[in-house]
């Protein structure tokens, strides 16, 4: 099915703002430096206005005319939120941005009329729903994506079949084939005005004279070749949705629809065997916006009561956002990444083991406190200690075995950046004396060290310095990097006590007689 | 009759009044401590214990001191320790370090960190890890004082430790002292540590100073100097004026928050 709305921007925009609702409209574009006008509501052009007019003349022909720059992100934007709202009517939606960026909407609506009584009574429902919001539309059903374009630019709304197809698309102009502007010049310089004359058209001429493009247009409209359209949203394959009556907007009611809606989906995912990982709530408002909530779960699950926790702790931390606007007429919780999930046995054999239980907590602090806040450490090989350990989400996929690092002394806890301090030590060799560290004096008692830790050139784009090779050979690759200098990147790391007790972890960056080495505090020892 | 055995058949009426009245036993009853004399005693589960520093300069020792306690609870029922930290403070604080970690004697796999942005948050994830039954311990550790960390938080937190039998160690720091429903409160402070076997320069083990500010542990003793073994604490040396003379009494357990028969709580 398309949808053509040919008035979308004037129409968006005066039910965007009430204060246009009965005035003439015109939006206009700067180009080249002149003032012309790109969209047009109809009264506009019934009044002799038309697309492309210098602003002036469209002043001087229609003093009253309302004139606005058009806004093309925004209104894009906003015919995305359009286009996903009519996702109620079929998961597959896309946006046709072949000829404009908005203003044609294509829905793939196989296995999904007969919930709106055929085909015919799911078009006119459509089209009567949108009129009825104050939009100008037209729409066609057609066996291909290129025949219903064509229909709803070119012809009345209306449903096609297979057999009609043909003689319908004859009589159309050759304009309904999505051509380019200069490949409809020369048509008409040929006097091709229609696509049955086309298509009488031998094909070799119009592909030397064309391009392959216009063949494949040609072909796509009569289904000749497959055209595929890439949805909006993702496909999901498990879904529960519920519609209601009148429109609902307490979150508390929506969180109440997940629970239901959870068992639900429990039920179709039992009885494949499946569960699964991600989970997405699509909140459709009344006024044609959809709010989407999406979170993921540690472990593959389809237990209602664990869904909808975590849904709820989601919600509680996108408290500000929420914004139900007129209603929310149809909730709908869809599954992904799903996974075998059988069904295991409870009872008295089973071991208890805690993992379960805290996977559930990761999930329940990640869905409210976001993925990024609750880590794991993962080791990496690495010399350099900041390095060494990395933090990532808990819930990033299973765990990588742990390398077998060696165990060193390292300190208990590492600062995030290394402070610089002022230490007096004795050079070359000797351990640091007394440190001012944040604005404190520290005599340190007792030290030890260093552990002298080389820099890693490898990381920096930085090329090592060979021997010397053989004159007489010849010479080995050299890739143009800047020479690493052993010594800026070495570190010297000293464990030191003060007379208190306090022991810190810290570390001297290049060595003496280098350009100038500084020292860090690094971390605390118990 | 002996001093013990009259101890035990007063413990053993407790317990049969308890039963009667339908009401758990008396604290101690379910908390011996699992004392030796002269060595640090093995703190129970589901206490909230307050260990204030002085500063980040200590925060080490003090997470040490919290790590060595959650170590010996680790079970393969509760696996995992908790450590919750305000994200804006560990830029002054530091972070866990897995390396280190692992020196320490922790695989830091078993320590899940959690960086909440703001006290709100931070009550919220504390009292959910609180909740769950599968975790061996939390650290909480917070740098400022908060109108949000009041009595009323803290009871709720220590009712829900000791409902559940999850340790809470709220690692806090500088001089101040806020009401709060925690059962122990202790000051760590650093003391020069011991000799190492092979560097006499070198700082060996790590021995602090723990005065126990609030609460009664076995023997009433309110100072410890403890240096950090492998597997929990060893006592380098009793402080003046403390001797072992004193009588053993019960460790001060967590109150069990439910009024249900004690056998429901054995779990």
């Amino acid at each position: 099915m398309a949808l053509h709305l040919p008035y979308w921007p004037t129409d968006y925009l005066k039910r965007a703002e009430p204060a246009l609702k009965n005035q003439p409209l015109a939006l206009y574009e700067r180009i080249k430096g002149g003032l012309r006008l790109a969209a047009l509501d109809p009264e506009g052009l019934q009044n002799g206005l038309r697309l492309g007019q210098n602003l002036a003349d469209a002043r001087a022909i229609w003093p009253q005319l309302t004139v606005r720059e058009i806004d093309r992100p925004r209104l894009e934007a906003a015919f995305g939120d359009f286009a996903d709202w009519h996702s109620n009517a079929s998961p597959l939606v896309s946006v046709m941005t072949d000829v404009s960026r908005f203003g044609d909407l294509v829905l793939d609506i196989t296995g999904v009329s007969h919930l709106f009584e055929g085909e015919a009574r799911m078009l006119s429902k459509l089209i009567i729903r949108l009129r009825a919001l104050g939009y100008r539309v037209s729409g066609a059903i057609a066996p291909t994506i290129g025949a219903a374009w064509a229909i709803s630019h070119f012809a009345r709304s209306q449903v096609v079949g297979d057999d009609n197809l043909v003689t319908l698309l004859d009589a159309l102009p050759v304009a309904a084939l999505r051509l380019e502007e200069a490949q409809l010049l020369t048509l008409t310089q040929m006097g091709l005005k229609t696509v049955g004359q086309l298509r009488q058209y031998p094909r070799k001429p119009l592909q030397a004279r064309f391009g392959a493009s216009l063949l494949i247009r040609l072909d796509q409209a009569f289904g000749e070749i497959e055209e595929r359209m890439t949805p909006r949203l993702p496909l999901v394959e498990y879904f529960a949705e519920r519609r209601f009556a009148d429109p609902i907007s307490l979150m508390d009611d929506v969180l109440r629809t997940v629970h239901d809606l959870a068992v639900k989906l429990k039920e179709t995912l039992e009885a494949q065997g499946l569960g699964a990982q991600a989970f997405h709530l699509f909140l459709y408002r009344v006024d044609h916006k959809v709010m989407t909530l999406s979170l993921n779960a540690g472990r593959v699950t389809r237990d209602p009561d664990h869904i909808a926790d975590l849904f709820h702790h989601r919600s509680q931390r996108l408290e500000a956002e929420y914004d139900p606007g007129f209603g929310i007429d149809m909730v709908r919780l869809a599954a992904s990444s799903t996974d075998r999930l059988d069904a295991v046995q409870t009872g008295a054999f089973s071991i208890e083991e805690g993992t379960e239980d805290i996977d559930r907590l990761n999930d329940r602090l990640t869905s409210r406190l976001g993925p990024l806040a609750v880590l794991r450490t993962e080791l990496v090989a690495s010399r350099l200690p900041e390095r060494a350990a990395r933090l990532v989400p808990v819930q990033s996929g299973a765990a990588v075995p742990a390398i077998a690092a060696p165990v060193l002394q390292r300190p208990l806890k590492l600062l995030p950046a290394p402070e610089a301090v002022a230490i007096m030590a004795e050079v070359p060799h000797g351990l640091p004396a007394s440190m001012v560290w944040r604005g404190e004096t520290y005599r340190l008692v007792r030290g030890q060290g260093p552990e002298r830790l080389g820099g890693e050139w490898w990381r920096k784009g930085e090329r090592l310095k060979l021997v010397e090779p053989d004159p007489k050979k010849p010479k080995p690759y050299e890739p143009a990097l800047p020479q690493f200098n052993p010594d800026a990147g070495t570190r010297d790391y000293y464990v030191v006590e003060d007379q208190h007790g306090s022991r810190f972890w810290v570390f001297r960056q290049g060595l003496y007689g280098s350009k100038n080495p500084t020292w860090y505090l690094h971390g605390f020892f118990p | 009759m002996s001093a013990p055995d009259r101890q035990q058949r007063l413990a053993a009426l407790r317990d049969t009044i308890a039963d009667i009245e339908r009401k758990p036993a008396l604290a101690e009853a379910a908390n011996r401590p699992r004392s030796e004399p002269g060595a640090f005693p093995a703190l129970p589960s589901g206490l909230v214990q307050e260990v204030y520093a002085n500063g980040a300069r200590d925060s080490g020792a003090s997470l040490a001191f919290a790590l060595t306690q959650a170590k010996s609870l680790l079970t393969t029922r509760r696996s995992t320790i908790y450590y919750v930290q305000l994200a804006h403070e560990g830029k002054h604080l530091g972070l866990p370090y897995g390396p280190g970690l692992s020196w320490f004697g922790i695989n830091p796999e078993k320590l899940v960190i959690v960086r909440v942005a703001d006290m709100t948050e931070f009550l919220w994830a504390t009292e959910e890890a609180t909740a769950c039954r599968a975790v061996a311990a939390i650290i909480a550790e917070v740098r400022g004082a908060s109108k949000l960390l009041n009595f009323t938080a803290s009871r709720r937190l220590s009712l829900r430790a000791s409902a559940n039998r999850v340790s809470l160690f709220m690692l806090r720091y500088g001089t101040r002292r806020e009401s709060s429903a925690g059962h122990l409160r202790w000051q760590i402070m650093p003391q020069r540590s011991g000799r190492h076997a092979f560097d006499d320069r070198a700082p060996g083990k790590a021995r602090w100073r723990l005065k126990l500010e609030r609460g009664r542990i076995a023997g009433n003793q309110m100072d410890w100097m403890l240096e950090a073994r492998k597997n929990g604490f060893a006592i380098f040396s009793q402080p003046a004026g403390l001797g072992q003379s004193q009588a053993q009494t019960p460790v001060l357990g967590a109150p069990p928050a439910l009024l249900a028969h004690r056998l429901s709580q054995a779990s």
